[in-house]
């Protein structure tokens, strides 16, 4: 079977995002390649849920749980629905839908559990604050040096996709603070099998990023903690083919 | 009596009586279980049971090199709420999971019985 014929869930985790959800739906739809999709609305105040449920089907968390909450779901209704992969993108709009055909033609040439869409390995997207990237590099250099040489430019990222073994792992557990770098090295110890793929990203038109100011480093020094602990205290195996 | 004066020693008696009275009517009524029954009960219990063997206080003070015999009474008290507080904290940590999968598994029951009606 070829990958253009199996089954592929994009997970769109949002909170208050009404003015973005409708467009991303909208282009996803756009991009003619079947896509299925959830969205998780993490309990939003505003009209989130009327839009999406309108145009994908839409889960609507009971309570607030967070981006970690959020995705886990997504990923537990791909378990239940038989998805042979899925592709996590943001409610924000950041992550434009065509770049997930790039994610699945490198699963294609080089089949791994998780396929990460990177800001950071061509340098040729739109750039995020000094603090941000800083923070990220280091996320970086702890897995590269902790995990046996992993190299991963953007840990931190939100544009990822998840074949059957990584839906299996992440639908029994996920990280819940600090889900995309620390969901990494739980498969990492897993044994899974991790690569990147460089991807367009746009500044977020609405809303606002609660990591701003120096608030990315203090996320450097919790993430490299938990990291560490991870390397110390789950099983180490890191793989960068498949097995 | 080893230093403890009477006084003191009605006051701890009738404040662990009156704190046991309590739990014990919490515990009664399943409002506390029995395992932080009896690690509450312990700052009753601690301080009785050094008045009314002072001399064992002076005796482990004396063995662990301890000049103020007093202190050995606070270290038990400490220890015990650190291991009660260490206890809650994982038991905390349990229920947050608990708590998240439930609100997932409902959320997801719902939408399923909004997509069945739907259909």
């Amino acid at each position: 079977m070829s990958i253009v014929d199996q089954a592929v869930l994009v997970i769109i985790p949002c909170y208050n995002e009404e003015i973005s959800i409708g467009p991303l739906l909208e282009e996803i739809k756009a991009c003619g390649m079947n896509y299925a999709t959830i969205v998780i609305d993490d309990g939003s105040k505003d009209d989130t849920f009327m839009i999406a449920n309108q145009v994908s089907p839409t889960i609507r968390l009971l309570k607030n749980l967070g981006i970690g909450g959020s995705v886990q779901m997504g990923v537990m209704y791909a378990e239940r629905n038989d998805f042979d992969f899925c592709v996590q993108i943001d409610g924000d709009g950041q992550h434009p839908p065509s770049e997930i055909a790039k994610l699945l033609n490198a699963f294609r040439e080089n089949p791994c559990s998780i396929i990460i869409g990177s800001r950071y390995l061509l340098h040729d997207t739109f750039r995020s604050t000094w603090a941000r990237r800083f923070g990220s590099q280091m996320i970086s250099k702890t897995i590269h040096y902790l995990f046996h040489g992993c190299n991963v430019t953007d840990p931190t990222s939100g544009m990822r996709l998840m074949d059957r073994k990584a839906i299996k792992l992440f639908a029994s557990r996920y990280p819940h603070d600090f889900p995309e770098p620390i969901s990494l090295v739980w498969a990492l110890s897993e044994g899974l099998s991790v690569a990147e793929v460089p991807v367009q990203m746009r500044e977020r038109e609405y809303g606002r990023s609660s990591i701003i100011g120096f608030k990315p480093i203090a996320y450097m020094f919790r993430v490299i903690s938990y990291i560490i602990l991870a390397r110390v205290v789950l099983s180490t195996r890191c793989s960068r083919g498949r097995d | 009596m080893h230093g403890i004066r009477e006084n003191t020693q009605i006051f701890i008696f009738v404040f662990a009586f009156f704190y046991l009275l309590f739990l014990a009517r919490k515990a009664a009524h399943h409002q506390v279980d029995v395992y932080d029954v009896f690690m509450l009960s312990m700052v009753a219990i601690v301080p009785g049971f050094f008045v009314i063997f002072p001399r064992i206080v002076y005796w482990i003070a004396k063995i662990v090199g301890i000049e103020f015999p007093f202190v050995i009474m606070f270290g038990f008290l400490f220890a015990i709420i650190f291991l009660f507080i260490h206890r809650l904290t994982i038991k905390i940590h349990r229920l947050e999971s608990e708590n998240r999968l439930l609100i997932q598994e409902t959320s997801l029951l719902k939408h399923s019985l909004s997509s069945d009606r739907a259909k």
